[in-house]
């Protein structure tokens, strides 16, 4: 038999705050505590798609690179995004101890040596796609970078 | 042992080799295409290296990028898994030259084997039966005609680089062979770069057995059983199963040892299929493949064997796990292969995977990559997953078959499991009375 409550008491309103602020901050669709007689439950409604049963798949180690992977991929689709066509290590100057090729804010004329990326001991120049200025450097110096990894941005 | 291996592959042999790395400990990466950044396989890898757009020759078959992946990873073996370039004498060579251990033979036995000529003259030369036919090379038409006319019509005519069950053309009189030899060479030259052709007799109604092997690399060797493989569209195979139904446990026993010895005398190291055709209670060698074959599983099922960890621990310098004496056969399996395509026209059906429910139970099996909700590249093969059932005897297995066969529920794509479900309620196919060329004619009837 529950009790009829009226309103929730102050206390209780605040517990109910911070659930709802915990749902959003998880991205968690519904919570359920019960301690000391109160049981509270809150739920929001939320879109199933069809990438969920995929996400649950993935191991829970990988979330962090999954959202990662998001946010590198939205730069990969930027127009000015300049991709990596091999595997390899990429650098940003031509040699240790030497000035990296560009930084941020360098004009760039199309064709012009951006970085270079070494496989199996032979450096290959990296070179700007259009003329521009380079707007955002995307690795560290002597990172692994794969196929298709977005790199710089030429704007 | 190694620290990390380097899966050169895609598809349900990647996540079979992803499986065996985890379980013996050893960290994985994955390479993929672009097409396939959402395999399962690429998922659960430790790590993942996208090597290059879809197109197998930049992906897949590009050494340069293979090894720069391996760099960047610090990869100390290479898996090849089965096709790309597992047979790629070159491939092991280089990987050899650059202290990266390829997990499989050595580049001298693929080279051999490789090359169906000198496949078959280091058959003969280690006593194995061979199908009889040219001694080596066919270089002119009246050479092929005297050969055929000594062995009698229909003859078959081979490329020497092809394999896999291609490049052949079948002669059926001495009008025909003229032209099907240059169509052949044609055809050879194409596909392989090569035309050198030889040719065999054309064997009517022979089952295809082939024998598993495993040697450590320095004299020791076993055979694992056989299996029947005759079922078979477009020299493809489709179903597979161990023990033959053709065979008693004396011509197994016969030619095992015969195979094993053979790989003894050779040093065999790795897994190898040593594939015959069996006809009247004889066998014929018609090729070696020197690495992890498609239906593996079979095996795995009735000896309890782990092929692929026995692979990774022979690669890296361990023992045979079992001798010949340790090998024991247990009840029987069955294999299916399933594919996206269309189960009559065998249209490939790339696509979504709408709706994905295996079966499962007691002596079930499911290799696959598959998962509901994953997008099927249309650039590479139209294998989705294996169905493998073990059950205690032959009879049970195929219950065993048909039960799952009606649970595996695959929308969004057409399969070919319409195809197992009609093929496993045919009498032939129960009592086991099937030959390799029985698929293709029960598939031409209306």
């Amino acid at each position: 038999m529950a009790k009829d409550i009226k309103e929730p008491a102050v206390g209780e309103q605040v517990l109910i705050r911070e659930l709802a602020q915990l749902l959003v901050e998880t991205g968690l669709t519904e919570i359920e505590i019960e301690k000391s007689g109160l049981k509270v439950r809150v739920a929001r409604n939320a879109h199933i798609t069809a990438a969920m049963p995929a996400m649950m798949a993935a191991p829970a180690g990988a979330t962090p690179v999954a959202v990662a992977a998001a946010a590198v991929e939205d730069i990969a689709s930027h127009p000015g995004a300049v991709k990596s066509p091999m595997v390899g290590t990429a650098y940003r100057a031509p040699e240790p101890g030497a000035a990296n090729f560009v930084e941020i804010g360098a004009r760039v004329s199309q064709g012009q040596t951006l970085l270079i990326i070494e496989a199996m001991k032979t450096m290959n120049h990296i070179p700007a796609p259009k003329a521009g200025t380079v707007t955002q450097i995307l690795f560290e110096n002597g990172q692994p970078v794969e196929f298709g990894e977005p790199l710089m941005v030429v704007e | 042992m190694f620290d990390k291996i380097l899966i050169a592959n895609r598809g349900e042999i990647a996540l079979r080799i992803q499986r065996a790395c985890k379980e013996l400990g050893i960290a994985t990466v994955a390479v993929h295409s672009t097409a396939d950044a959402d395999a399962m396989h690429v998922r659960l890898a430790d790590e993942s290296v996208c090597i290059g757009p879809p197109p197998a020759s930049e992906s897949y078959l590009n050494i340069p990028r293979l090894l720069a992946a391996c760099e960047i990873t610090g990869a100390d073996a290479i898996h090849p898994g089965y096709g790309f370039l597992s047979e790629n004498a070159r491939f092991a060579e280089i990987l050899e030259e650059h202290q990266i251990t390829f997990i499989g033979p050595t580049s001298e036995h693929i080279r051999i084997m490789g090359d169906k000529i000198e496949a078959k003259e280091t058959a003969k030369r280690l006593g194995i039966p061979v199908v009889p036919g040219s001694d080596g090379a066919v270089t002119n038409d009246a050479q092929a005609q005297r050969v055929a006319k000594e062995m009698g019509f229909p003859v078959l005519i081979k490329a020497a680089s092809g394999g896999g069950g291609r490049g052949m053309k079948v002669a059926r009189s001495s009008e025909e062979l003229a032209s099907a030899l240059s169509t052949a060479r044609s055809e050879a030259k194409a596909a392989f770069g090569d035309d050198s052709v030889y040719m065999e007799k054309y064997l009517t109604k022979p089952r295809h057995i082939e024998i598993q092997v495993f040697g450590d690399g320095k004299g020791n060797a076993i055979h694992l059983g056989e299996r029947d493989c005759s079922l078979q569209r477009r020299h493809q195979k489709v179903f597979e199963e161990s023990p033959s139904p053709a065979l008693n446990a004396q011509a197994r026993k016969k030619i095992g040892e015969t195979v094993a010895k053979a790989m003894q005398k050779l040093k065999y190291r790795g897994a190898g299929t040593v594939e015959f055709l069996y006809e009247d209670g004889e066998f014929f060698f018609i090729e070696m493949n020197t690495r992890l074959q498609v239906e593996h599983p079979v095996t795995e099922m009735i000896t309890g064997l782990d092929l692929v960890i026995e692979q990774i621990r022979i690669a890296s310098g361990a023992p045979l796990t079992l001798t010949q004496n340790d090998v024991t056969f247990s009840g029987h399996a069955i294999e299916c292969r399933i594919n996206a395509e269309n189960p009559k026209t065998f249209r490939p059906s790339p696509g979504r995977i709408t709706y994905w429910h295996p079966p499962g139970g007691l002596g079930v099996r499911v290799d696959s990559g598959a998962y509901q909700g994953y997008r099927i590249p249309p650039n590479y093969d139209s294998l989705i997953g294996k169905l493998i059932v073990h059950g205690k005897n032959r009879n049970e297995c195929l219950m065993r078959l048909k039960r799952c066969l009606s649970e595996f529920v695959i929308d969004g794509i057409e399969t070919t499991i319409p195809l197992f479900t009609e093929l496993v309620r045919h009498p032939d196919i129960a009592n086991g009375l099937y030959d390799i060329h029985w698929l293709e004619k029960y598939l031409s009837q209306p």
